[in-house]
Order: structure tokens, then C-alpha cells, then sequence
């Protein structure tokens, strides 16, 4: 029986080194069942998309900590639709800004959760975007 | 009319690397869909050299495949990578980090790198890692990296899939008498010392030296001795050394066609073996509760009117 799991990739782009929120989300994907893809810090849009291909992953995260994060986002969006994984969901995490969030749901980002985000709220999206379950429990359990 | 199977392998061969990683999910899930796909690949496969590296955990494996790409880059060779991580045994989550000592290659088109969980397996690989290279090799790799969960002592399965296997320690792996037990010291191609730097590395290096010797002990001459390479992965130091190495036990293999089929006979027949005792495992998985034979031994078993062993050995007699 196929028993697919939820590929989630995750990193950072540019010079954002800020790495510690998207570390402990990673460790708390893998402990509600995610593969995590980890990257890490300084990738540019091209790897990252790269890596989204090569490794079949059903969903993105970034996380930044640094202003630019539209400009960053749009740049990897255009290079994700350009290779043909534009339809893969890409989310965003760290510190960002409510007057933002518009701009960057108009431009395809399907989830954007900041600081104080409960983690029962990522486990949910992962699993309606991607149409995978998750370990029994997660995303019930506690935040 | 073709099946999905015969599409997604038309579209590896066509080089097709996204019809690749799909492929390899769904070989990944279980799917069972995907053996059209692999038996006409598997029939135009057998082209890539494939290199497995292994060793303990922290040994820097990761580190020593980025070099070895870019080595291999260096010298214009198109380069694919299987980088296998653990899973957690609770959830069936993992975080699969190689790719981050790696990151250097992401946006070469020459360099291909898939992660894979283990997803519950023992000896430091996949269970469908054999599966993953059938796709990756006809995607005409030049050279096919496969990077082992740490392992320890015993279980080293990558032997089954590499024609050249390395293994990597460090000085820091523990006293002269680990070198001498059983398991890993029985096979490998080529031997790493890594992390050189430390104390008493030369240590390290002589007693991997004896107990190699020891193994080799026997050996005619035109038989393949494995080298100790030393170095320092993160500095790039003894680099062209292991590529060397790695490279003269491919052009040895070559040259000696029947050591060549030898290895691969005897691969092969592992690996045959190890596929029918996967399937024979997944078929008993599903004895669930209710079925009485086995509720029975179960009894038995718990009342101690029969041990384990005896137990099975009569319940496997009754199911043939």
C-alpha cells in the first residue's frame, strides 16, 4: 500500500542567518512525521528550486528575519514557475509584516505564520496542501 | 496503449530529472505501480559507476561526498547523489541534513542530489535505495554517490549496491581493538581516516593498517588491497588522494573482468536475498489480532509451553 509522507523543504535565502525558529520547526515537522529537507542558510532561488525538484518536495518553507523577504520571495516564485514547480505551496515564517501579507498571498504564498504561530496551524496546512497524512495525533496534540 | 509505468521511464530516459524525483517518491511510498517503470529500466541500466560511503555518525561522510563532487566536477563528470538520514522510530519523521554540507552544488545542472529517509531499515540505507538507483543510473550519471546513514559496527548493506565502497573513520572512533572486531573491517574498498587533525590520528592510521593487513593476508598479488587515505574533509586536504584511490579500484575493476562479475554475482544474490526476506517480513507484518494459529502460539508462548524459537519454526511449517 502506498503510505506517501509529507516531503517539506526547508532553508533560507540570501544573507539571512537568523536559522534558530526554522531549526526548531524542523525538529517539530519530524516529530509530527514530516521528512524535512533542510538546507539551511544562504541559498539562492536557483538552488532552492533545484532542490525542490530534485527532491519531489511537496511543499516549501522559508523562513527570514531580514526586511527584503519580498523581494526574495518574488524572485524564487518566478524562478519556481519558470522550471514548472510553480504549483508546489510555498510558505513563509520569521518576522513577517501584517501590511505585507497581501503582496505576498497575491503573488502564491499559501501560508505565512509568524512569530507566536501555534504549531497546530503549520501541521494542519501541511496536511490540506499537501494531502498527506501526518503521524497519528500531530496536529491535534499539543502546540 | 502504455501504462503510467512505461511514461514516467520514457521520461527518465529522456533525462527528465522532475519525472526522476517522482519516480523515486512513489518508489519510496511503496508503490507497487512503479515496477513497469523499473524493469524497463533496470533492462537499459548497469552504465554508472556507483561509490557508497559509510562510517559512523559525525565521521564527515557529507563533507567527504561535497568534495568528492566537486572533484568529480573538476573533472567534467556528471554526478549524482542518494543521501540517506534515519528516521524517527516514533513518528516515521526525519530531518535529512546532508544536503547542507552539499549546498555548494545545488545550482550546478551537473549534480544531481536526492535525500531519502530510512524509513525504518537497519545497515545505514533505504529499503528502496536499490530501487532510487535504478532510476538515477539511467539518467547516464557518470558516477553515483550513495551517502549511508552512520552505522556502527555491523550492519553495512551499502556493499550490496556499490561497486566501490568507502569507509570512513576517524581518531576518535574508539581504541585500537575496535579496528579488529568482525563486520565493517571485512569489506570496504578504500578506507578514510578523516579529521587527521586530532590527537592521535597516527594511531588510528596504524592500527586500521594491521588489521587491513591482517584481512589482505593471503591475497595474490593482482588482488585489490585497500588503501588508507588520510584526511581532512572540511580543508579539502587528502581529497585527490581518495579520488585517486577511488578512481584506480573502478579502472581495476575494469581490468579484471572476472573479479568484476565475482563481486557482482555475489551482490547480486545478497541483494535478491534481502528483497525476499523484506517481502516475506511485509506479508507477516499483517498478522493481526484474531488469527487463532497465531493467537495460539501466542498463548503457548506466553504460558511457556513452548519457546519462541520452536514456536515459529512449527507455525512457519503449518502456513507452507
Amino acid at each position: 500500500m502506498a503510505h506517501g509522507k509529507i516531503r517539506c523543504l526547508l532553508g533560507m535565502l540570501g544573507t539571512d542567518v537568523h536559522s534558530k525558529g526554522i531549526r526548531t520547526l524542523a525538529q517539530l515537522l519530524r516529530d509530527a512525521g514530516v521528512e524535512v529537507i533542510y538546507l539551511g542558510e544562504h541559498n539562492s532561488a536557483e538552488g532552492f528550486v533545484n532542490a525542490i525538484i530534485a527532491e519531489d518536495a511537496d511543499v516549501a518553507g522559508l523562513s527570514f528575519s531580514s526586511a527584503t523577504y519580498v523581494h526574495y520571495t518574488r524572485g524564487l516564485l518566478e524562478k519556481m514557475r519558470a522550471a514548472g514547480v510553480g504549483d508546489v505551496p510555498v510558505m513563509l515564517g520569521g518576522l513577517i509584516h501584517a501590511e505585507d501579507e497581501p503582496t505576498l498571498r497575491e503573488m502564491g504564498v499559501r501560508g505565512i505564520f509568524g512569530p507566536g504561530t501555534d504549531l497546530r496551524q503549520i501541521l494542519r496546512f501541511l496536511a490540506e496542501v499537501t494531502g498527506k497524512p501526518l503521524a497519528q495525533g500531530a496536529a491535534h496534540g499539543p502546540g | 496503449m502504455q501504462s503510467p509505468g512505461d511514461a514516467a521511464a520514457e521520461a527518465v530516459l529522456r533525462g527528465d530529472l522532475r519525472a526522476a524525483s517522482r519516480l523515486i517518491s512513489r518508489i519510496e511510498s511503496g508503490d507497487d505501480s512503479v515496477c513497469a517503470a523499473l524493469q524497463l529500466l533496470y533492462a537499459k541500466g548497469g552504465a554508472a559507476s556507483v561509490i557508497g560511503i559509510t562510517g559512523p555518525p559525525g565521521a564527515g561522510k557529507s563533507t567527504l561526498t561535497d568534495q568528492l563532487i566537486a572533484r568529480y566536477r573538476a573533472q567534467g563528470l556528471r554526478i549524482a547523489v542518494l543521501a540517506v538520514d534515519p528516521s524517527s522510530v516514533r513518528t516515521g519523521g526525519a530531518i535529512l541534513g546532508d544536503r547542507l554540507r552539499m549546498g555548494r552544488h545545488n545550482t550546478d545542472s551537473g549534480v544531481f542530489i536526492r535525500s531519502m529517509a530510512a524509513r525504518g531499515q537497519l545497515g545505514g540505507l533505504s529499503a528502496a535505495t536499490g530501487d532510487a538507483l535504478v532510476v538515477l543510473d539511467a539518467l547516464r550519471f557518470d558516477r553515483i554517490l550513495v551517502e549511508t546513514v552512520g552505522v556502527g559496527q555491523g550492519e553495512i548493506d551499502i556493499v550490496t549496491h556499490a561497486d566501490t565502497v568507502i569507509i570512513v573513520q576517524t581518531p576518535l572512533g574508539g581504541d585500537t581493538v575496535q579496528a579488529m572486531k568482525a563486520g565493517l573491517l571485512e569489506t570496504g574498498d578504500v578506507w578514510v581516516v578523516n579529521k587527521v587533525d586530532a590527537p592521535a590520528a597516527d594511531r588510528t592510521v596504524t592500527a586500521l593498517r594491521e588489521s587491513l593487513e591482517f584481512r589482505c593476508r593471503g591475497l595474490g598479488p593482482q588482488q585489490w588491497r585497500p588503501p588508507i587515505v588520510k584526511t581532512q574533509a572540511v580543508r579539502g586536504e587528502g581529497i585527490e588522494t581518495l579520488w585517486e584511490s577511488v578512481e584506480a579500484h573502478r579502472i581495476h575493476l575494469l581490468a579484471h573482468p572476472e573479479e568484476r562479475e565475482t563481486q557482482r554475482r555475489q551482490r547480486t544474490r545478497v541483494l535478491l536475498i534481502e528483497r525476499i526476506a523484506e517481502a516475506l517480513r511485509g506479508r507477516y507484518r499483517t498478522v493481526r489480532e484474531g488469527n487463532e494459529p497465531f493467537e495460539r502460539m501466542l498463548d503457548e508462548v506466553l504460558a511457556r509451553h513452548s519457546d519462541p524459537r520452536t514456536a515459529v519454526a512449527r507455525w512457519l511449517r503449518q502456513q507452507e
